[in-house]
């Protein structure tokens, strides 16, 4: 009898048997769940090399109480709901992948050390589980402002913002008191700027400091502005393509430098902070009033000297110009978008200035970044996310482009004068635009160039992209905020033009 | 297995069946709320009497005409408590609070615990007391409120609690530190401890006038007080002395007074406004450098209005109210309830008085009310922390008043972000560079 019905033993036998597996699933299944989480488990293939040393350097290990805090404590939610499980096992499957298509060698560690993607394995809820009290009576003045902006803020901030480094050692300390105090002045002082008679290349000395730098002679011309539409990773904000004329105009050699940045800061930094609201009007200062010190390190920590300046705000840039020019007599400013193209394309009509196709160098393709892509050609000119490490790299580490230009794409974003609208070109007159300048108003300005963050297609020669202000004050817990810092960027800088007439 | 895992798995178990139960709540609930429109919401129900208990030793800061009368409404608040130490920047102030107390309360306050002078809040703070009664003018209050929180002390402040951003702010942080640390803390908007506003609030919150739409709110009195300089007075003591008169002290009279009537409307809302766009002037001020009056357009996230006027000026037509617009009816805030027929849909029940007929107030004055509530959080070991609220519409007020001033709309973001501070640098007694000179709109800087 094969239908035979369970006898009510049995039946007390299956529950029984049931009940045990289950039992056992659930035991085992903790037993496994807390075992992967276990720093152990951790260790045991984690590749990083300073992982373990950097994390016993930090607070979260080395610190009076003597607890410290385990990796799972801090990388995945808490436990005890659905979230954690889909965390671990989303994190799992990332660890797995990479052990076996990547290999920890390949991994960009210091990118990884970065706010932006820290945030991607670090749970601020994990953060609060054990520092749930935002207020101790502890709690410096300036904690206690930006915890209040916290409060308000919630959704936008992460703890990390401002305690990046809390669980992983880093000699990079958060203070901006003493920013840019230190100058090395035993190199020759000058004390008149250049003359330029001629139309040709030219070195810059700022009188009063040992700074100089090069600017390149850029004869006006025609070109073709924006992108065809069968380009690769074109976006819509690069057509039509136009005609443009621009007339001749001198352009810095490089991205500005930290030691050209800082002559300016150092001769007109304002102690106090300006209110954004009460303010005189930020565009009528009579007598240049330069930035105030910066909240955490501009630099990043990467050095300053002759690595481009960064985290400026588009206002502070404009400001140097003005400054830059008052003290040497010509006219500095910010490119128009029109000239950094010219500048940019340096007579090429591609989607680079050198040959390439932006789908063979991208690694957003699939295939690309499964089976490794030849990326010789653009290593050569461009510092990009390829290539990078994660930060600003110094002149002299690619080919200028056809005009000398160095660092012109990737590196840092450039500003450059113009507002920012997706329609720009097809709002010009028909015919032949001559010395555009964008739309009249708005409320973002275009950057152009792409970054050492960025990806082969936004380091396209017409790829636009734009400032994000109030997304890159984020942090600035100063009250006000800053009208000279970025704290949430890292990717933008500038480059000047000089006017011949 | 031993009795300890036992235990342990007991109540395991007991917590699983917890949730398992809270769970099933959360299912019934649901279905409860898909089928009538809200919860309903039920008002705290206020003792007449704070509950006996050790006692409570508070220290008076600012003993002027308020700080004399929140003392007396701390005494009346229930048994045992006592008012053990007295500050004030004048030794007639001080003097003039003593003697009131002991007249009217029979409360006799030591000689050393009688403290005068611009640090007298330190020594109050300090003197062994338990709770702290902040009542000088509000320019101070940020700073010996932080200290009185620092020195771990529950607190009643008076309103407003700061005159400007910087100070509201370091209000606002020092009362989430007193939150953390389980400090109790009242505010001097006693309308949220006010029978009749409570109820009434009850019935909006309740959908009575169905969803709110707008408000108006007014506190347009007469002229009210100021102290003429007299020879031998330095610029600091002829201010402090006619404090209500400048606006680096009292905050200005939409900070000061009118405050009541923008809390009553946040309260309702449940929230603060967005920007602020208003005008003011002074026509008749004696003294100091305040305007004389405010009409302020506030706008809400969800552009929903609330429309707010203030006057100190004599001969003129008074009205000190609130009225709350829904979609179904309005109300006063206090007491009554219209449909928009004009009908009156629901009015307070007043409690009766000696001869037989409802009395026109409340059966325990809002004012000691608050002392009450405190004192029962205190001891019943509930907690009150009325930081928040009171800061929040105190910055409201603010950003009205920077909007007047300047001409210009205020966001509250920027009122939240501003370096604004007023005031001298430093608080002693001497020399004030400021001018009785009032803000031009269009051209003042703040």
């Amino acid at each position: 009898m094969s239908k035979r019905k369970l006898s009510g033993r049995g039946k007390k036998y299956m529950i029984l048997l049931t009940a045990i597996l289950t039992a056992l699933f659930l035991f085992m299944g903790d037993r496994i769940v807390r075992y992967t989480s276990s720093n152990e488990f951790c260790y045991s293939c984690h590749a990083h090399p300073h992982a373990v040393e950097s994390w016993r350097n930090s607070v979260h290990y080395d610190n009076r109480s003597g607890m410290y805090v385990q990796c799972g404590e801090c990388h995945l939610p808490p436990p005890g709901n659905i979230r954690y499980l889909l965390a671990k096992a989303k994190h799992g499957a990332n660890d797995v992948y990479h052990q076996i298509f990547t290999g920890p060698e390949n991994v960009n560690w210091e990118a990884k050390k970065t706010v932006d993607r820290a945030v991607h394995f670090t749970y601020d809820e994990s953060c609060i589980k054990c520092h749930q009290n935002l207020f101790p009576m502890q709690l410096s003045r300036d904690g206690q402002q930006a915890h209040l902006y916290y409060s308000q803020n919630e959704d936008e901030l992460s703890c990390l913002n401002c305690h990046l480094h809390v669980g992983h050692y880093s000699d990079l300390v958060q203070e901006g008191i003493q920013f840019g105090v230190d100058v090395e002045t035993e190199r020759e002082i000058y004390t008149e700027p250049a003359t330029v008679e001629v139309f040709e290349n030219f070195t810059e000395t700022i009188p009063g400091t040992a700074v100089d730098f090069d600017m390149i002679a850029i004869s006006g011309g025609t070109f073709r502005m924006g992108s065809p539409e069968n380009e690769s990773f074109r976006n819509d904000d690069e057509g039509p393509v136009r005609d443009v004329e621009v007339s001749s105009f001198f352009m810095g050699r490089l991205e500005v430098s930290w030691d050209e940045f800082l002559a300016f800061y150092n001769q007109t930094a304002a102690e106090g902070r300006q209110d954004n609201i009460y303010a005189t009007n930020l565009g009528e200062v009579d007598a240049i009033t330069g930035p105030t010190p910066p909240w955490g390190l501009p630099d990043q920590g990467w050095g300053m000297g002759s690595r481009p300046a960064i985290t400026m705000t588009w206002h502070a840039a404009e400001t140097y110009c003005r400054w830059l020019s008052a003290i040497t007599g010509k006219t500095y400013r910010l490119p128009t978008e029109a000239e950094w193209e010219y500048a940019a394309r340096g007579g090429t009509t591609g989607p680079y200035f050198f040959e390439g196709d932006p789908r063979k160098f991208s690694s957003d393709r699939f295939w690309n970044r499964l089976f490794g892509t030849d990326t010789t050609v653009i290593n050569t000119y461009v510092i990009y996310n390829e290539n990078s490490e994660a930060r600003t790299q110094l002149p002299g580490s690619v080919q200028p482009n056809p005009f000398g230009l160095e660092h012109v794409l990737g590196n840092v974003y450039e500003f450059t004068a113009d507002w920012y609208a997706p329609d720009t070109y097809s709002l010009y007159p028909d015919g032949i635009v001559v010395n555009p300048t964008g739309p009249e108003s708005g409320t973002e300005r275009v950057i152009r160039g792409g970054s050492f963050n960025s990806d082969a297609s936004d380091v396209r020669v017409a790829a636009r992209s734009h400032t994000r202000h109030t997304q890159w004050q984020m942090t600035d817990p100063q009250i006000p905020k800053s009208v000279w810092w970025y704290t949430d960027t890292r990717e933008v800088g500038f480059r000047v033009v000089c006017e011949w007439d | 297995m031993n009795q300890k895992s036992k235990a342990l798995s007991r109540r395991k178990f007991i917590g699983d069946a917890a949730a398992i139960s809270a769970l099933g709540a959360l299912g019934v609930g649901a279905v409860i709320s898909s089928c009538s429109r809200r919860p309903e919401y039920r008002s705290p129900v206020f003792p007449d009497q704070a509950p006996d208990g050790p006692v409570l030793r508070a220290g008076v800061v600012g003993c002027g005409g308020r700080g004399t009368g929140a003392a007396i409404n701390f005494l009346n608040a229930g048994p045992n408590l006592e008012i053990a130490a007295l500050g004030d920047v004048f030794q007639h102030r001080l003097d003039r609070c003593r003697n009131e107390l002991r007249e009217k309360m029979n409360v006799e306050v030591a000689d050393e615990n009688c403290f005068t002078g611009m640090d007298a809040y330190r020594h109050v703070i300090d003197a062994g007391v338990d709770i702290v009664i902040l009542c000088e003018p509000p320019h101070f209050r940020p700073q010996s409120f932080e200290y009185a929180v620092q020195a771990r002390k529950h607190i009643f402040a008076e309103k407003p609690v700061g005159v400007d951003p910087v100070g509201v702010r370091s209000f606002m942080a020092a009362g989430k530190m007193a939150e953390a640390a389980g400090l109790n803390v009242a505010a001097g908007t006693q309308r949220r401890h006010q029978r009749d506003y409570v109820k009434t609030y009850e019935m909006v919150r309740n959908g009575e006038i169905g969803d709110l739409v707008s408000a108006n709110c007014y506190w347009n009195q007469s002229k009210l007080w100021h102290v003429n300089r007299q020879p031998g007075w330095t610029d600091m003591e002829a201010m402090i002395r006619d404090w209500v008169n400048w606006t680096w002290l009292s905050g200005d009279h939409i900070v000061e007074q009118h405050v009541h009537n923008i809390d009553v409307v946040n309260w309702f809302f449940g929230k603060h406004p967005a920007k602020a766009l208003g005008f003011g002037g002074r026509h008749r001020r004696p003294t100091g450098d305040q305007y004389d009056f405010f009409s302020i357009d506030y706008v809400f996230d969800d552009n929903r209005h609330m429309h707010s006027m203030c006057r100190q000026i004599d001969g003129c037509a008074n009205n000190v109210s609130e009225m709350i617009f829904g979609t179904k009816g309005y109300t006063n805030g206090q007491n009554r309830i219209w449909d928009y027929d004009g009908n009156l849909i629901w009015e307070y029940e007043y409690p009766l008085g000696d001869d037989g007929q409802p009395m026109n107030r409340v059966a325990i004055s809002p004012y000691d009310q608050t002392h009450i509530n405190l004192v029962s959080a205190i001891r019943n070991g509930e907690y009150l922390n009325e930081s928040q609220n009171v800061a929040e519409s105190v910055m409201t007020a603010i950003m009205g008043r920077v909007s007047a001033y300047t001409g210009r709309e205020v966001t509250w973001e920027e009122i939240m972000e501003s370096s604004l501070s007023i005031g001298p640098d430093k608080l002693e007694m001497g020399p004030v560079d400021i001018a009785a000179v009032p803000p031009t709109p269009g051209t003042a800087p703040a």
